[in-house]
């Protein structure tokens, strides 16, 4: 992706210009968000606490990851440790996308951090660390955080309420781990990553019936533990 | 299937606040804190395995686990269209509409 796209003028608003980037991949988002409205009714939440999820939560995976787990009754940490695990790729993006908000105020960095999703920050991450003007930054950032929100919460809403339009024996959790998969397969084309995943899946089967649910956990660690150990015992093979 | 909680159902709204934290501070990790710490390299890759372990770790029982049990499920042959059209098809609908068409044809055709 280069920072100066074909088309950009210095005279075209930030709006604009972020808007016309952010198209194409957050159209993207569209069949995510009905999948998850219908998956959170498919759970048993009301309309209301659906709607509440999308607003409050606002992470897909999160939110379709910890759902099995809330419905199954799992202790309050087993659920918020899994959240922040999925959520931990956020971390790799809030560090690269930092120095977009220096000089930003704490507000502004505040409503940065509820905002930042994956889309935003694979199509803008570069050309806001590339742009020498905060407020030109700002603005981009605000409109395409913006837009992201609202078709997120909008299609969600779709779903919430087109949930109860389908048929009533379609099973429609497994929605979610459509949506779940579909994150999974761009992951696994690295070798690294297909130990990783592999590892925790198999873990995670084997220690299903751990206390608590807390076998999520238990099988997260081993594939960490496994996907390092991988890389350095190849990188330890190349050196040699 | 979960008994809905009614349309004016509220008993999970505290858990979604709760989680508002988890999301919000893994995204502002380096927006709201530390803008000049640098993660080390080991730590970043650490990082990057994680979506990896937690998809796979929460996936895998739907596809192969029937009342606590392995067993052979329709949704693993779904599972398999699923990632197949995710991984050749660009088309963002493809992987929810053939997933959700696959399960439904092998539950209707294989009841029980």
């Amino acid at each position: 992706m280069s920072t100066q796209p074909p088309g950009a003028t210095p005279e075209e608003p930030a709006w604009r210009e972020a808007l016309r980037l952010m198209m194409p991949l957050s159209l993207g988002l569209i069949p995510w968000s009905i999948a998850t409205g219908l998956t959170m009714r498919a759970y048993g939440l009301s309309e209301g606490e659906a709607a509440a999820m999308n607003l409050f939560v606002y992470a897909a995976t999160a939110q379709l990851g910890t759902l099995p787990l809330i419905v199954a009754g799992a202790p309050i940490a087993i659920v918020w440790l899994t959240a922040a695990v999925l959520n931990l790729r956020f971390v790799i993006y809030s560090a690269a996308i930092s120095p977009a908000f220096h000089h930003q105020s704490w507000a502004r960095r505040a409503l940065g951090s509820y905002w930042l999703v994956d889309a935003l920050f694979i199509v803008l991450g570069p050309r806001l660390t590339a742009e020498p003007d905060p407020e030109r930054r700002w603005r981009m950032f605000f409109a395409a955080g913006l837009w992201c929100w609202w078709l997120w919460q909008l299609f969600g809403l779709v779903g919430i309420f087109g949930a109860e339009w389908l048929p009533r024996d379609w099973p429609l959790t497994f929605m979610g781990t459509i949506a779940l998969l579909v994150l999974l397969v761009p992951l696994v084309k690295e070798a690294a990553m297909r130990v990783t995943a592999l590892t925790s899946a198999t873990v995670a089967i084997l220690a299903y019936d751990l206390p608590l649910k807390s076998g999520v956990v238990v099988a997260v660690l081993a594939g960490l533990a496994a996907g390092g150990a991988w890389t350095w015992w190849h990188a330890r093979r190349q050196g040699a | 299937m979960a008994e809905a909680h009614g349309v004016w159902g509220w008993g999970y709204l505290p858990i979604f606040l709760l989680l508002f934290w988890a999301t919000w501070l893994t995204r502002g990790a380096f927006l709201l804190f530390g803008e000049k710490v640098r993660l080390p390299q080991s730590v970043q890759m650490w990082l990057r395995y994680a979506p990896a372990a937690a998809l796979g770790a929460l996936v895998a029982p739907d596809l192969f686990l029937a009342g606590g049990e392995v067993a052979f499920k329709p949704e693993l042959v779904a599972a398999v269209v699923v990632m197949v059209s995710a991984a050749f098809w660009r088309n963002p609908w493809a992987p929810f509409a053939l997933g959700m068409l696959t399960l439904v044809a092998l539950q209707n055709a294989f009841p029980g």
